[in-house]
């Protein structure tokens, strides 16, 4: 019997996903058994017209990761989408934005502005940006559009599961092989991770009050960090309220709070809202009734940038995708 | 004119095509390399907190997300002006060097090196990592994944995740390293530097023993003179982690050295109409 084809792919992202493949360590030789990978420019040297020659159908899964920015990004996942059985939203960025996300802050004009000329470095006097077309003296270059908006993979084609985290820990990468490998799949749609919030796994649960009560807020560099306690109880925010587990608690371990990247809980569209309400209901919650107007203005303004906190990895699968 | 596209480039972190235009004997009159992608790190870090930046350079790159991270790490201590602790800088200095050393076990034996090991001449399907795995046997595959995950070990202990590490604080790092933890640091090392030597072996066996190979490598068709910039020592010596920038030009002379807070009076960014980078 023909091995199951299997295609990755990046999009609006950093390579940490392919990253995260490789460090399947001594399980990417057994993938690698079961499999042939067909696309994966990280590690291949398979080219579009490759991809483009396959039959409809014919790759059994592909793995997709990043965000959708460009206009060859979404023909590329289109491409793939057609000629694959599954799609699999790879990572932070092809689930819910992640960090690449942050630019719906912009557009592409404030975005073009910045990078091409008003960064300290760019030496640019003719005021010159990237063009979808330049003619040079031997023929025609082109370039994608550069999108307004950045999306996230399931914004641009129907998805069928989700891989989450920046990047996803290698478990949750071996059970999905495995699953898809086994077809004991589970609905489509699913998050292929526990569904259970941060906060439940986290190690520090324990010395979570039960009753929390945020007086200061603190940034991290502000404080001696407790590497025992729950990081609210010491007034830094951390998003484990909000945040899917599965990631092996390792920004936790490392001692510094989580900031979201495994997307929200099953039945949780916007991970910032929920964070937002679940941490403001914490601010000053003893002793509220003395608070005067001035101290909660104070305390509330103890969250500097709190829309790219909250949001931090989320903020194109916002409800209203685009901060007017 | 004919044209080459290649589309998209393989083996390395990061989009892009080349175009190849070709004159009349077919030979190349004009190459350019066009990165159709940005995802404007520039702009949107703007507004962020400054201590959140080792949290968010990072994705520049995934592959060595670790060398982002300790960039912007060491321009929070200038921002802040806090010189980090010995055991800090000992800390940073020593993930960043298992970083050096995985990161190049990656790029010779999965990105460039199968050029070299399964050889120029290869089909396209075989010049990869599986193509490498074929040539030198699945018991050094074993070992170079063994080195890595070890090394990539020593990262995660200290910066909780190895794919973007979290631990940079201005002055410092997040937690301290354990006795236990120090012992396996010092086995890792004594691994990797076994390792280093096993891999050169492979080098000099399989590539520098090659005529055909070394013929192309010192030929003049893949030549390319160029400057190269480096970290340095106060003896010029190459420290991955701290010193200062030093520009050699392409006979190895020195053009210019200065401190990373420097760098606007020496670098310059250009912007090409066809190539968003």
């Amino acid at each position: 019997m023909a091995k199951p084809k299997v295609a990755f792919y990046w999009c609006a992202s950093c390579g940490g996903c392919e990253e995260a493949v490789v460090d399947l360590k001594e399980d990417i030789l057994k993938v690698t058994d079961a499999v042939d990978i067909v696309f994966w420019p990280v590690a291949l040297d398979f080219k579009k017209k490759d991809v483009e020659a396959l039959g409809d159908g014919e790759i059994a899964v592909s793995f997709i990761n990043g965000a959708v920015r460009t206009e060859e990004q979404e023909e590329m996942v289109k491409l793939l989408r057609t000629k694959s059985g599954l799609v699999v939203a790879f990572g932070s960025c092809a689930h819910i934005g992640g960090i690449p996300g942050l630019g719906n802050f912009w557009t592409k004009d404030t975005i073009f502005q910045r990078v091409y000329k008003e960064v300290p470095s760019v030496e640019n006097p003719e005021g010159t940006i990237p063009e979808e077309k330049t003619t040079v003296d031997v023929g025609e270059l082109t370039l994608p559009e550069f999108y307004d908006t950045v999306k996230t993979l399931d914004q641009t084609i129907p998805v069928d599961y989700y891989l989450p985290g920046c990047a996803p820990p290698p478990d949750l990468i071996m059970n999905a092989v495995n699953a898809i490998l086994t077809g004991e799949l589970p609905e489509k749609g699913a998050v292929l991770a526990p569904d259970k919030s941060l906060c439940d796994t986290c190690p520090r649960n324990e010395t979570k009050p039960e009753k929390l009560s945020i007086k200061e807020i603190k940034r991290p560099h502000e404080i001696k960090l407790d590497p025992e306690k729950c990081f609210l109880e010491q007034g830094i925010i951390c998003l484990g309220l909000a945040t899917r587990s599965g990631c092996g608690e390792r920004c936790i371990k490392a001692n510094m709070p989580c900031r979201g990247c495994f997307g929200p809980v099953d039945g949780v569209i916007d991970q910032g809202a929920k964070a937002l309400s679940a941490i403001v209901s914490l601010l000053g919650l003893e002793g509220e009734e003395k608070m005067t107007e001035e101290d909660v203005e104070k305390l509330v303004n103890g969250i500097v940038d709190p829309a790219g906190t909250f949001y931090r990895f989320s903020l194109p699968s916002l409800l209203r995708r685009r901060i007017e | 004119m004919r044209k080459i596209t290649i589309d998209p480039i393989t083996r390395l972190e990061g989009h892009g095509k080349i175009e190849i235009f070709l004159n009349d004997e077919g030979n190349c009159e004009r190459a350019y390399l066009q990165i159709p992608e940005l995802r404007g790190f520039e702009k949107f870090s703007e507004g962020r907190p400054a201590e959140e930046m080792p949290r968010i350079t990072p994705r520049i790159c995934g592959v060595c997300p670790t060398a982002h991270h300790m960039a912007s790490t060491k321009a929070l201590d200038d921002l802040w002006k806090v010189e980090p602790t010995s055991a800090a800088k000992k800390i940073r200095e020593l993930m960043y060097n298992a970083f050096m050393a995985e990161d190049h076990t990656l790029h010779f034996f999965f990105l460039g090196g199968p050029d070299f090991v399964v050889g120029p001449q290869a089909p396209a399907a075989e010049r990869n990592i599986l193509g490498v795995i074929g040539k030198v046997g699945l018991e050094v595959a074993g070992k170079v994944i063994e080195h890595r995950k070890r090394l990539r070990s020593v990262i995660e202990t200290i910066g909780g995740k190895v794919i973007h590490p979290v631990c940079g604080l201005p002055g410092g790092v997040s937690k301290p390293v354990t006795e236990d933890e120090k012992k396996v640091f010092i086995e890792t090392a004594e691994y990797a530097v076994d390792f280093s030597k096993f891999a050169l072996e492979i080098f000099d066996n399989i590539v520098l023993k090659n005529k055909e190979y070394v013929d192309l490598i010192l030929g003049d068709v893949y030549k390319h003179r160029t400057y190269y910039m480096g970290l340095v020592d106060e003896n010029n010596k190459v420290n991955f982690y701290d010193g200062q920038l030093r520009v050699v030009d392409p006979d190895g002379k020195e053009f210019a050295k200065f401190k990373a807070q420097e760098y606007l009076d020496h670098i310059r960014e250009r912007v090409e109409p066809w190539s968003y980078m």
